[in-house]
């Protein structure tokens, strides 16, 4: 491992631009906040570009006590999640240079939005588990103004419960981690698991307690059932572009949570076999299942995406929870497409708001013909979550059906796939009424008074990047999956 | 013997003799008087840190130089002039902070008394730091307690008198107790100096004789001194003596004057009784039961009450409630966390009294929440320090609260008889206080529409000043906490 | 037990004193009862002490014709820790008097729920 002060400083520079920007003067023009926000979008991106180029980089920032440090490594998963998170963030930036000229306060919005994304940066070096959770916790608390920031009655509230879920979760987590910090010899993430065998089994029945605990509280953020419900109230009620960086990114924070605890901390061996693989294995299926019910209910276009957040993420988690490598590549792959796709979806969403001010999605009959490529772009993006072959969502949930049928997990071999099966349909029960009704209205539909409302080239242009990536990485998936055979035969 | 060794005494003689002097002083002097022996202590107290560090032992000081039994006594090691130095940070910034407001608050009159009324305050609290006779300890107990009651009653209105009276009783219940158990003391070992009792007690648990007794004694200086410094339930006067007092007052009554109580028990269960006996005893346990009990009644009551101040009051019953779960725990790992969370406690509750007034000046002198909407904005400094304050309360990374919140999981862990009960009661905690602080910081940075008067930083220097020491010493304590428990722990080791 | 008892009956006395002040600072809603009762409990202790530091056929620790041998006098600590009681327990009842009567020139009743419940209608 190679010590270099580089590793912070993609860190360092959003939080500063961010700080800078909510304490500029307001009188400063929006175009000013706008190149400034830019700035620090695509130099914060060219610095993580430097700091992935660099190899095994890492960096001791201080001791917190003498067994405690502060510690950034760069592995494999945090240059996968990391590179996510660059790439959504600034695809969601742009968008919002137009979407949020109908909001207030953009500077506020800006500010905090190059915060999170320093802190997510921070939080996906994270050598070990203490810095994880400092990041984590930073990361719930300044993502909270994206939430409630038109400031309604129904926002606060929702940023209050988004608050108090993820905080449930997070001291769920540090349970956890006062026990690991007891009898583990270190903290720092280390594939295959940091504790001692003869510590584990002599501790077995408390140290699964505390894994599962974590498992838990991690789930919070990625929304698993039991904790889900902050997830489908906090996420419509933020701006179309802060929902989409929250469904595509923030709740990816538990993923990696759980990435992390599961196989740098307790070890993938661990826990094979045991109660815990159990019962999270059944959470996260009961949750892909209720979480497409739920959608499949729901009238609210952007609710309806929430809840399909809540269906897709126990997607990856269900991958997870296997201990399988080709599961856990699904899982994997399936974090990257659905960050791309769940993006796509809400910007397209916002779009059509921004534009129609149309919220439900009975009232979007005919929005095909007024918005036609957002509409494309939506149902492209719409089949790749469904998994039709060759977009993206085919590719992960391939790994993810394989995995599990060679997995050897009793009842859950077959059950899994099926699950996964029957939720891809309501998926696509979800989803594609909006393009059917969008593009086919039906005869009573008014043409006449019909008019072009496209939306404008910053919010087109994120929106149709972003369609590509979401179809063309189904078509060529050798490089990442080549990338990910390098390193998740070595977390099992 | 070397100079510096006289430091102690100097330091109590020296804020006593302030006191009487201020007496015959006018407002002004009186107030520089005071300002310049709080940091004249503080140095002094700085270089006998320094001293003892380099020496790396403690010392007794005899008091005009009668040997062991007869005489007077002070000690001073490592974590007594730790704690003197910052008691008198605390102390210095909590009065900077509320010194505007205690010129429209109290007569003006009525200063030069206040700063009398300090002056007996710093000298009683670091005569308990210091002293090594129970009986000096038990003078300067009641010392404290009348003047921390003039602290309480010098703005004068209902509330506050009635908030002294009912402070007054309790305190004198407590102080009761604590009387009746020293003497008990007294009569089972013949010593009122802490080596020789510990000597005798040793002795008397070896022959086995006299434990009954022993126990009640234990009981009943553990329970007065709980008494006197707001455990659960004997915590009823709190919130009306922090919550109306000047702001100066109650900064230094919640995070000095009951941490002095604090640290005198935990003085005399290492140098007096022993820390063996005390584990072995049931009262640990009894002193765990309520810490617990505070930690969730605090936490509640906080969450429910209205008015911001007495929140914060609330709060403390708490964080007293977390430091007796550390001393319940009955290992040296939980004591070092106890000691650790006086000092973070102290600077963090001093923070959110000072900041709190900051906020409710910017309301039109209201307390209630609905009326501190937006105050954040109305002045920038106290917004962002309240913050500061409730983020380490709530113990994220980085601030105070995270490091003693830490330190005390860690302690239960090494407790396999209490781990959990400790473990679920401090995870139940953290998110009540999350749930509170973090309701009042969403509250103060809502914008509303009201027509109060924006602050800025300029106008109140020195307020400003304060606000942004108070932080850099949270976050200090925050993250170079290593060094601080290295010195307790070394502190704590040279006590027994 | 019951012999141990009557012999140091001073202590038996002095702590269930104690035991009655003690329960009259805590339970006694008049003020003034209240301060009775600290003082009750105060002067148990010094009973207790005085107890302790008296043996019998000892003098007190006076020079008068000669020194002599230790044997011949009492403690004087136990005295000494009475005095500087008394002292305390002075200033403390003054304070809590003075308190008092500005209580009852406010509220003009003793009674400290009484004075509780005007509080809460004040509003303040």
């Amino acid at each position: 491992m190679k010590e270099t002060v580089w590793v912070i400083v993609p860190v360092l520079i959003p939080v500063i631009m961010g700080i800078f920007l909510l304490f500029m003067k307001p009188s400063k023009s929006r175009k000013t906040l706008l190149w400034i926000t830019a700035a620090g979008l695509f130099v914060t991106a060219g610095l993580v570009g430097y700091v992935l180029s660099l190899g095994d980089a890492g960096y001791t920032l201080f001791y917190l006590t003498d067994t405690l440090p502060v510690f950034f490594r760069v592995d494999s998963v945090s240059r996968l999640f990391v590179s996510v998170v660059t790439f959504i963030w600034i695809c969601s930036g742009l968008y919002a240079f137009e979407y949020m000229k109908h909001e207030e306060n953009n500077k506020r919005y800006f500010g905090f939005y190059l915060l999170v994304y320093g802190i997510l940066v921070g939080l996906d070096f994270s050598g070990n588990l203490v810095t994880f959770y400092m990041f984590y916790e930073l990361m719930t608390l300044l993502s909270m103004p994206l939430v409630l920031h038109n400031r309604s009655h129904e926002a606060v509230m929702a940023g209050l419960k988004y608050l108090f879920y993820s905080f449930f979760g997070a001291y769920m987590v540090l349970f956890g981690i006062y026990f690991i910090y007891h009898y583990a010899n270190t903290m720092s993430f280390t594939a295959g698991g940091v504790f001692d065998a003869a510590v584990l089994a002599e501790n077995r029945s408390l140290l699964l307690a505390a894994a599962f605990l974590m498992l838990i509280g991690f789930g919070v953020k990625a929304g698993m059932f039991p904790l889900h419900a902050w997830l489908p109230t906090a996420h419509p009620v933020a701006p179309a572009p802060a929902s989409a960086a929250l469904s595509g990114i923030i709740v990816k924070g538990g993923v990696l949570g759980i990435v992390r605890v599961v196989f740098y901390i307790f070890g993938a061996d661990f826990l094979k076999g045991t109660w815990v693989q159990t019962v999270w294995m059944t959470l996260a299926l009961l949750t892909v299942f209720m979480g497409s019910m739920l959608a499949f209910l729901e009238k609210g276009f952007k609710k309806r995406l929430a809840y399909s957040t809540v269906s897709q993420i126990s997607y990856i988690l269900f991958g997870l929870s296997v201990l399988q490598p080709v599961a856990v590549t699904g899982a994997l792959l399936h974090v990257v497409f659905h960050a791309i796709i769940k993006c796509t979806l809400f910007l397209c969403a916002g779009a059509v708001i921004y534009q129609t001010g149309k919220t439900k999605v009975e009232e979007l009959s005919g929005i095909g013909k007024q918005m036609p490529v957002t509409i494309w772009c939506y149902t492209f993006v719409s089949l790749a979550l469904i998994g039709i072959p060759p977009t993206s969502g085919f590719v992960s949930k391939w790994y993810l059906a394989t995995g599990a049928l060679q997995s050897g997990t009793g009842i859950f071999t077959w059950l899994g796939p099926v699950v996964l099966l029957l939720s891809a349909l309501l998926t696509a029960g979800y989803l594609l009424p909006v393009t059917v009704k969008g593009f086919l209205p039906g005869n009573d539909f008014d043409y006449v008074s019909l008019q072009k409302r496209e939306a404008n080239g910053w919010m087109l242009m994120p929106i149709l990047l972003l369609t590509i990536c979401a179809v063309a990485l189904g078509m060529f998936p050798n490089s990442l999956a080549e990338f990910f055979a390098a390193f998740v035969p070595q977390l099992m | 013997m070397a100079f510096v060794q006289n430091f102690p005494f100097f330091s109590i003689v020296l804020s006593m003799f302030a006191g009487t002097v201020s007496s015959v002083l006018p407002q002004k002097p009186a107030k520089y008087l005071n300002t310049a022996v709080i940091c004249i202590v503080g140095t002094m107290s700085a270089v006998l840190l320094g001293f003892t560090l380099q020496t790396g032992e403690s010392f007794t000081y005899m008091m005009g130089h009668f040997p062991a039994p007869w005489g007077n006594e002070i000690r001073a090691g490592v974590l007594e002039a730790a704690m003197a130095l910052f008691f008198c940070i605390i102390m210095l910034l909590s009065l900077l902070g509320g010194r505007k407001k205690l010129l429209g608050e109290v007569e003006i009159t009525k200063h030069n008394l206040y700063y009398i009324l300090i002056n007996l305050l710093l000298s009683s609290l670091l005569a308990l730091i210091y002293t090594n006779d129970l009986f000096t300890a038990y003078v300067f107990v009641e010392i404290n307690t009348i003047s921390a009651c003039g602290l309480i009653m010098i703005r004068e209105n209902g509330r506050t008198i009635e908030a002294a009276v009912r402070y007054m009783i309790m305190s004198l219940l407590g102080s009761g107790l604590l009387l009746i158990g020293i003497c008990m003391l007294y009569d089972l070992t013949g010593h009122l100096l802490m080596s020789n009792i510990r000597e005798a007690v040793a002795q008397i648990v070896a022959e086995g004789t006299y434990s009954m007794p022993l126990l009640v004694t234990i009981a009943l200086i553990s329970v007065g001194l709980a008494i006197k410094s707001a455990l659960f339930p004997f915590h009823s006067w709190l919130p009306d003596a922090y919550g109306y007092s000047t702001v100066s007052s109650a900064a230094i009554l919640s995070s000095l004057v009951s941490k002095g109580y604090v640290f005198l028990l935990i003085k005399i269960f290492y140098r007096v009784i022993g820390f063996s006996i005390i584990r072995e005893s049931k009262i640990i346990d009894v002193l765990f039961l309520f810490g617990l009990a505070g930690i969730i009644f605090g936490s509640l009551s906080a969450i429910k009450e209205n008015d911001i101040r007495r929140m914060i009051a609330f709060s403390s019953v708490a964080q007293i409630g977390y430091i007796y779960m550390g001393i319940g725990l009955g290992t040296d790992v939980g004591m070092i966390a106890s000691v650790f969370h006086i000092i973070a406690h102290a600077a963090t509750k001093s923070l959110l009294f000072v900041a709190a007034i900051g906020l409710t000046d910017v309301s039109g002198g209201s307390r209630k929440f609905i009326d501190l909407t937006g105050a954040a904005y109305r002045n920038k400094v106290a917004g962002v320090a309240f913050t500061v304050g409730s983020l380490s309360m709530v113990g994220v990374p980085v601030f105070a609260g995270f490091i003693s919140k830490f330190l005390f999981a860690n302690a239960a862990v090494y407790n396999s008889g209490k781990m959990l009960p400790a473990l679920v009661v401090l995870s139940i905690s953290t998110i009540l206080n999350a749930i509170y602080f973090m309701k009042t910081v969403i509250r103060i940075y809502t914008p509303a529409k009201t027509d109060y008067p924006c602050i800025t930083w300029k106008q109140e220097k020195l307020y400003a000043v304060t606000m942004v020491l108070f932080m850099i010493l949270n976050i200090i304590l925050g993250m170079g906490s290593q060094p601080i428990v290295d010195l307790i722990q070394q502190g704590l080791s040279t006590f027994a | 037990m019951g012999a141990n008892l009557f012999a140091n009956y001073g202590e038996a006395v002095a702590v269930i004193l104690f035991g009655i002040g003690f329960s009259n600072l805590l339970l006694q809603k008049n003020l003034i009862k209240k301060i009775i009762g600290l003082n009750i409990m105060d002067t148990a202790v010094y009973l207790f002490l005085a107890e302790k530091g008296y043996i019998e056929g000892r003098m007190a620790p006076i020079v008068v014709d000669g020194i002599q041998s230790v044997d011949a006098y009492i403690n004087p600590i136990p005295s000494g820790l009475v005095l500087t009681g008394i002292v305390v327990s002075v200033s403390v009842t003054a304070l809590m008097l003075s308190l008092t009567i500005r209580l009852y020139r406010r509220y003009h009743t003793l009674d400290l729920d009484e004075i509780s419940t005007q509080l809460k209608k004040e509003g303040r």
